[in-house]
């Protein structure tokens, strides 16, 4: 019965500072660092979805207004803003490098579901899809992009033509863009997107801040490799996916056979 | 009786309406109503007559995709039967066609408005090694009905003749497969389509069971989780090892077995999915379905169960829950495959690799069912899949949590319930059993639970 007022969330294993990130990042009760500021203008550009400062596009009427049948979940679950006025659902697809990115698309969905309310998301190796209603979406896009989780070198709006993760980055430390929708301007030393998520040329250029720098990039690191945090740091979470494996196997094959020693 | 575990059965009202009662009391091979929606759903044909009337009329049959219907268009061939004039005379032709004698009195052919529904005697399909005569017997009898009450015949008029086969039949049996939303359809597919051992019940479109239980969540939950659980009756899926497994994990995911699912969903009503996976894992605890094995150096506890059937079936009701927080929030069933997926990458990591729900199948089927709704191999809307597509079979839970997704639904898919099952809708009216499948679930386990022996 102790156990009752005991139980916190692990939210991730692990003592070094990688993990004390990813659990830091995944904890909705502890703030992400503000890095930059982004005028709501300038992020309605980046989607591309509406015309900046029209109105929001519905997919249906504002749910005070429909008649739906019966159904009492539909009164337990607060809706968001936007499902409320009925919004389209919109997207924003991010992109992140494999050199040392702040975040990575496993890190987004656990993120997303940690953060975020009313979140359609899917992972893939090099991307992150997040749909949501359209005025939901430009909140979280605010946070997505105003926060330590995105460094505008390493991390990129991507809406099609997303390939290039795993490439080298170029000679000024930009990850690879087959579209070229953002530039290194030398004279401002800021990443500045020239075309929004899908490709289009934007009437003015939006700068999304400076590359973080090299020491800044390591701190804020979400992977493990050789120059930040080593493969012995791993310990817990190897035990984490090694017990994981033989505990998914051994229950697929017989449920009861699962006991607490294992 | 076999197995201990008691459960109380909450409507979604959270009304206790089942106390006590055995997890046996909810298999299909007990539960009287579950029986009965079963039989009916094996058993029933309908006759849309509208629709026969016009495909004769403008010579439209064989098409092989439910968006291209005018894909053979023969209109030279087509021939203006005022089939709906003389509706309740075909289905008295198709009565006396089809009826056995000695029958328990039931009506095996009601008309309704422009549909005849034909319920299949049940000597004849005791005798049917398939179920097949639904399809077999009701277009044979269709078709001589149409051919006598209009008198056509092959040497008055062969062309007509052809074309009221082709119209039932579609092309049969040069294609194995009827055409979609052709005038003869039963609720199962025929079983020369069906893919797999025991996967019959498992062949019905999500938006179908969504239209059958009105958007109503729970029900939407219940009526699929006893399609989806009969079906793995069937596969063998269920037997020994994995019987109490598959009872206690229908229990708290479709049936809302101790009011879980819903006490989750209103404790963390404005919250996200994580928080529902704190929840589900807290009340483990609390339960003492898991307890704390060890703690690393990190402070990171590992959890330990003993029982992880049990454990499976709370993993169960929080990502139900996820998934009704989730689409609820979003109004959107779209966002089901996201909480189905990624709550168990959760479960995994919060518990120190206690299996997720049905050890990580829920997961990996979540996420194929992400990529093949979200354009990225094609694929559909959410509500367009069977329950037995191959994206899906990988788990017999995750149906279900679709169906409640697409409920939570308030328009915003291309293919929502009223645009691929508006049949549905009025099958449900004519149905009242089809009404509060939840409560009639806990019901049924209530008045048998005395008479269970094991």
């Amino acid at each position: 019965m102790a156990e009752k007022s005991e139980y916190v969330p692990n939210v991730y294993p692990g003592k070094d500072e990688i993990s004390e990130r990813r659990r830091r990042l995944w904890d909705k009760n502890r703030s992400l660092l503000k890095y930059r500021n982004i005028a709501e203008d300038d992020i309605t550009e980046l989607l591309s979805h509406r015309s900046v400062r029209s109105a929001y596009v519905s997919v249906h009427p504002p749910l005070e207004e429909i008649i739906e049948p019966y159904d009492p979940i539909k009164h337990i679950v607060v809706p968001t803003a936007g499902a409320r006025a009925g919004d389209r659902i919109r997207f924003i697809q991010f992109s992140d490098s494999f050199h040392k990115p702040p975040i990575a698309p496993f890190g987004r969905a656990r993120l997303y579901l940690a953060r975020f309310r009313g979140v359609d998301t899917v992972v893939y190796s090099g991307r992150e899809l997040l749909e949501m209603r359209e005025r939901d979406l430009e909140k979280a896009t605010k946070t997505l992009l105003e926060t330590e989780i995105f460094n505008p070198a390493l991390d990129a709006l991507k809406g099609i033509t997303v390939h290039g993760h795993s490439l080298r980055l170029d000679e000024d430390g930009l990850m690879f863009d087959a579209r070229r929708r953002y530039i290194y301007d030398r004279e401002t030393g800021q990443v500045v997107y020239i075309k929004d998520q899908m490709g289009n040329v934007l009437d003015n250029p939006i700068p999304l801040g400076p590359p973080m720098p090299e020491d800044e990039v390591k701190k804020l690191c979400i992977t493990y490799s050789w120059d930040t945090q080593p493969y012995k740091a791993r310990t817990e979470l190897f035990e984490v996916m090694t017990r994981a494996a033989k505990l998914r196997v051994m229950g697929g094959f017989n449920p009861e056979s699962i006991n607490e020693k294992m | 009786m076999k197995y201990k575990d008691k459960i109380d059965i909450y409507n979604d009202l959270s009304k206790c309406v089942a106390k006590d009662v055995p997890i046996e009391a909810l298999s299909p091979v007990y539960n009287p109503y579950m029986g009965k929606i079963l039989d009916l759903f094996k058993r029933t044909a309908f006759i849309n007559l509208p629709k026969l009337q016009n495909c004769i009329k403008e010579g439209k049959a064989g098409w092989e995709t439910s968006t291209g219907q005018d894909e053979c268009k023969m209109p030279w061939y087509g021939k203006d039967l005022p089939i709906m004039d003389h509706a309740e005379e075909i289905a008295n032709g198709i009565r006396d066609r089809i009826k056995v004698g000695g029958e328990d009195g039931e009506d095996i052919v009601k008309l309704i408005e422009d549909t005849i529904v034909v319920k299949m005697p049940k000597k004849v399909m005791e005798i049917a090694a398939s179920r097949d005569p639904v399809y077999t017997w009701v277009m044979v009898s269709l078709a001589q009905t149409v051919a006598e009450v209009f008198g056509i015949d092959p040497i008055k008029d062969l062309n007509t003749t052809n074309m009221i086969k082709a119209v039932i039949f579609g092309r049969y049996p040069q294609s194995t497969t009827f055409s979609p939303g052709a005038p003869v359809s039963s609720f199962l597919k025929p079983s020369n389509t069906i893919d797999g051992l025991g996967c019959g019940y498992s062949g019905i479109t999500v938006n179908h069971i969504v239209a059958l239980a009105n958007k109503r969540t729970m029900d939407g939950l219940a009526l699929a989780s006893i399609l989806e659980q009969a079906a793995q009756w069937e596969m063998g899926n269920s037997i020994g090892w994995y019987e109490r497994y598959n009872l206690l994990g229908y229990a708290y995911e479709g049936y809302n077995a101790n009011n879980m699912t819903l006490d989750l969903v209103k404790e963390n009503r404005s919250g996200t999915v994580a928080d529902i996976v704190y929840s589900t894992i807290k009340r483990a605890l609390d339960d003492g379905v898991i307890k704390v094995k060890s703690k690393a150096a990190s402070g990171y506890r590992f959890y330990a169960t003993n029982d992880f059937p049990m454990y499976n079936a709370y993993e169960l009701s929080g990502t139900t829950a996820g998934v009704i927080l989730n689409s609820g929030a979003m109004r959107a069933g779209q966002a089901a495959s996201a909480a189905i997926a990624y709550t168990h990458d959760l479960f995994l990591y919060e518990t120190g690799g206690l299996p997720d729900a049905d050890t990580g199948r829920m997961q990996g089927a979540g996420i194929g069912f992400a990529f093949y709704t979200h354009s990225i191999y094609g694929g559909a809307g959410p509500g367009a899949y069977t329950f037995d597509h191959v994206i899906l079979r990988g788990s017999g839970f995750i149906q279900p949590l679709i169906v409640a997704g697409m409920c939570l639904d308030s328009g915003t898919q291309l293919f929502s319930p009223e645009m691929t099952s508006g049949a549905f809708f009025k099958i449900r009216e004519t149905f009242p059993i089809f009404q509060d499948v939840l409560q009639k679930v806990g019901e049924s386990a209530e008045e048998i639970k005395n008479d269970l022996k094991g």
